[in-house]
């Protein structure tokens, strides 16, 4: 029998000079410029409002990207692996930045460290199951519906989270982040008064959605959720679920029908035709149509396409 | 006497009660009187304002049960007849400080009678037979704020050579290992029983394969399951250069009896593999690795394998389908080998596949697979062509049908036809797919 400790030494030498090689980018000393990864586009549109020029903030998922059923690609460890401060949903919308993080070396964004910002803390939470949970439902969201961003009244909290956040790791610059913050919420508070006029002729109409992703704005303009496609989230709807919905969307002569813009529309479409009523395509998250890179931008683009969706 | 000289006064005390207490009674009673009086008109009051609350009670919930489910239309024999949503038998409220997960595996493979005699199918004793190649239960979640732990135990019909059939299900460890997530100088790593990372597939569970079945160079070079069940430590890191590098370098006993089988670390298994991805943003993303594992054999000869993969997937934009998977891999194994003479050998032997996917949607896929390979020791070499198609319902729960065709020559000399339908589904908490 031929055995040998070679390769052991081999292994052993191979580990030593890894460490060499990788030693003088492995401490990353603190930077006065903040590096946030926002798991999301509408974090990261939030959060870039309130850093301003004093750091980068970049995203884990590309705009329009859904977020349900994300593969985890390599080139998002790359940005874990960069960032020292992450924004995070807070509820289950963004669960699969957990294994990247466990993966990328980079123990500061684990969840709970002091480095990571749970935007959802402190809000009211919509739509929390209360009866038994299984995957019967499909792939539910057992913390209650994360797509609070689109009710701006949900940006004060949100916003300060953020800020106690980013003030926590740096605290020179908490004074900076709460004058950017008021002035985000300034700009935000004008533009929802705009946003509401533009929907009040619209008040309590009676709105069909692909995926529950509207809850929230539907509670801040005041319209009303007659039902959601998919009712089993990740699971095509079935055809007696299709045929009651048209039965009720033909009853409250519902006038629209929204998809968000990763889903297929042949569906939706269907419904729409059969409950004379018309499909629109919005997206869900900034940055996925040009030019609504922005917070107020994109809001200000779902609020102008629905009102005319409406108006017709 | 006397008696009657007190009559009067006693006649008088009554007289004088009498007077006195006559229109105190009749004050009370007034009193009481409108005292009930003010309580009946409170009761009524009360009663009114809760029958009125209860009302408006009522009035909403009706409403919302309209809206729910509009009375307009009585259901229809054929509305009755459908079969109900299913129930289910969860509570809320549930907390555990880990995920629970289950998947199960279940795989069938047609072929012919002389296949199913020789036992030299793709899944070798199980031919023609329907059986769970892999029922799995897993436990991942956070040990504390410095580690992350899983364990995996699977049952399963196991690979058989001899005369009889597989039926007997074994179960194992599969996995238990815990990761250290808190090391020095970037460092990740994990101890225990693992799937070491070697090669794009080594990684990846039976139930989550791109194909039904493991490629054939990777089950001749390996085994069925290929590079698993390895004890030892693994270290990797995410090397801080602007795209990503990973490189990772492990330690094991050794004990894959197909290519090593030495099962110690006085002479252990060493792997190391780096990784590297371009994103090309709208056009997709390239991942490219490099692997070497180098260990020895029962009998004491040293066995290396060296591999070489690429995987390119193109996501369409908006809805994220339909997606184009384009996938290669390469093996070279240099191993020593006895000689009829007895001296010491060598023999180098090479095998690769390379397979293509593409999803229509969420639901659909279809792909071919192309397979090619030399034995690892033996003289023989096989190639098979596997074209596939899959249908996910949901996330949870998938159906393959794969034909597959082998061709082989020299210890593997046949002729085989097989098609395997496999269905697999997942209960409770699953890993979030990679790319």
């Amino acid at each position: 029998m031929r055995t040998s400790s070679r390769p052991l030494r081999c292994a052993l030498t191979a580990l030593t000079l890894i460490a060499i090689v990788v030693a003088p980018w492995s401490g990353a000393p603190a930077q006065s410029r903040l590096r946030v990864l926002a798991t999301l586009p509408d974090l990261w549109a939030i959060t870039r409002a309130i850093v301003g020029d004093l750091g980068e903030v970049q995203v884990a998922t590309r705009p329009g990207q859904n977020p349900h059923d994300l593969e985890i690609r390599p080139s998002q460890f790359v940005l874990v692996k960069r960032a020292e401060i992450l924004v995070r949903n807070g509820l289950d919308e963004d669960a699969w930045i957990d294994p990247i993080i466990e993966s990328s070396g980079n123990p500061r964004l684990l969840r709970g460290a002091p480095s990571v910002v749970e935007a959802a803390r402190g809000l009211t939470i919509l739509k929390i199951r209360t009866g038994p949970i299984d995957r019967s439902l499909g792939d539910v969201h057992p913390s209650g519906n994360p797509h609070f961003t689109l009710d701006p009244g949900t940006l004060p909290v949100v916003t300060a989270n953020i800020v106690a956040g980013l003030a926590r790791l740096h605290p020179d610059l908490a004074e900076q982040l709460d004058a950017n913050r008021r002035a985000f919420l300034d700009e935000v508070a004008a533009a929802t008064r705009r946003w509401s006029d533009a929907l009040a002729p619209h008040r309590g109409a009676p709105l069909v959605s692909y995926h529950d992703s509207w809850p929230y704005f539907y509670q801040a303009f005041g319209l009303e959720e007659l039902g959601v496609i998919e009712d089993r989230p990740g699971v095509p709807p079935s055809p007696q679920h299709l045929v009651a919905l048209i039965r009720q969307m033909r009853a409250r002569r519902a006038k629209v029908v929204l998809v968000e813009s990763w889903y297929p529309s042949d569906t939706a479409t269907a419904v729409a035709r059969a409950a004379g009523a018309r499909v629109l395509v919005l997206p869900q998250s900034p940055g996925a149509v040009k030019g609504t890179d922005t917070y107020i931008a994109h809001l200000d683009f779902l609020v102008t396409s629905l009102a005319r969706a409406l108006m017709e | 006497m006397r008696t009657h000289e007190c009559r009067p006064l006693a006649l008088l005390v009554v007289l004088s009660f009498s007077i006195l207490t006559g229109p105190a009674h009749a004050q009370d009673a007034d009193a009481l009187r409108r005292e009930l009086e003010a309580l009946r008109q409170q009761f009524a009051t009360v009663t009114e304002s809760y029958a009125q609350r209860l009302k408006a009670l009522g009035d909403r919930l009706q409403q919302l049960e309209g809206r729910a489910a509009p009375a307009a239309d009585a259901p229809t024999l054929a509305d009755l007849a459908r079969p109900r949503q299913p129930f289910s038998l969860a509570q809320p409220g549930r907390v555990l400080l880990f995920d629970i997960g289950v998947s199960g595996d279940f795989v069938t493979d047609f072929t012919s009678p002389t296949r199913e005699r020789r036992h030299d199918g793709t899944f070798a004793g199980r031919e023609n037979r329907l059986f769970p190649r892999e029922v799995e239960l897993e436990f991942f979640g956070r040990v504390d704020p410095y580690a992350s732990a899983v364990v995996r135990i699977s049952a399963g019909e196991e690979p058989t050579r001899g005369a009889s059939s597989s039926r007997e299900l074994s179960v194992r460890l599969d996995e238990a290992n815990a990761t250290l997530l808190t090391l020095p100088l970037g460092t990740t790593a994990r101890f225990g029983l693992m799937r070491p990372r070697f090669g794009t597939l080594n990684t990846v569970h039976q139930d989550d394969l791109p194909q039904v079945d493991r490629p054939n160079v990777l089950a001749r070079f390996f085994g069925e399951e290929e590079l698993d069940g390895e004890r030892g430590i693994e270290a990797f890191w995410i090397l801080p250069f602007s795209t990503y590098h990973e490189l990772s370098v492990g330690v094991f006993d050794g004990d894959n009896e197909t290519a090593f089988g030495r099962g110690s670390l006085r002479d252990p298994l060493l792997i190391g593999r780096w990784r590297t991805f371009f994103e090309l943003e709208e056009l997709g993303g390239l991942q490219l690795d490099v692997s070497a594992a180098t260990g020895s054999t029962a009998d004491g000869h040293r066995n290396t394998v060296i591999g070489v993969g690429g995987k390119y997937k193109w996501i369409g934009a908006g809805s994220g389908f339909p997606v184009l998977t384009l996938a290669a891999e390469g093996l070279g194994g240099f191993r020593g080998v006895d000689t009829d003479s007895g001296g010491d050998g060598h023999v180098e032997r090479w095998g690769a596949y390379a397979y293509a996917q593409y999803d229509v949607n969420r639901r659909w896929a279809a792909g071919l697979r192309g397979d090619w390979t030399e034995l690892p020791v033996e003289r023989g070499r096989e190639w098979s062509l596997s074209p596939y198609v899959q249908f996910k319902p949901s996330e949870f729960l998938r159906f393959r049908l794969q034909y597959k065709h082998t061709d082989g020559r020299g210890a593997v000399e046949r002729s085989a036809e097989e098609l395997f339908l496999q269905g697999s589904f997942i209960l409770g908490a699953h890993p979030t797919e990679r790319f």
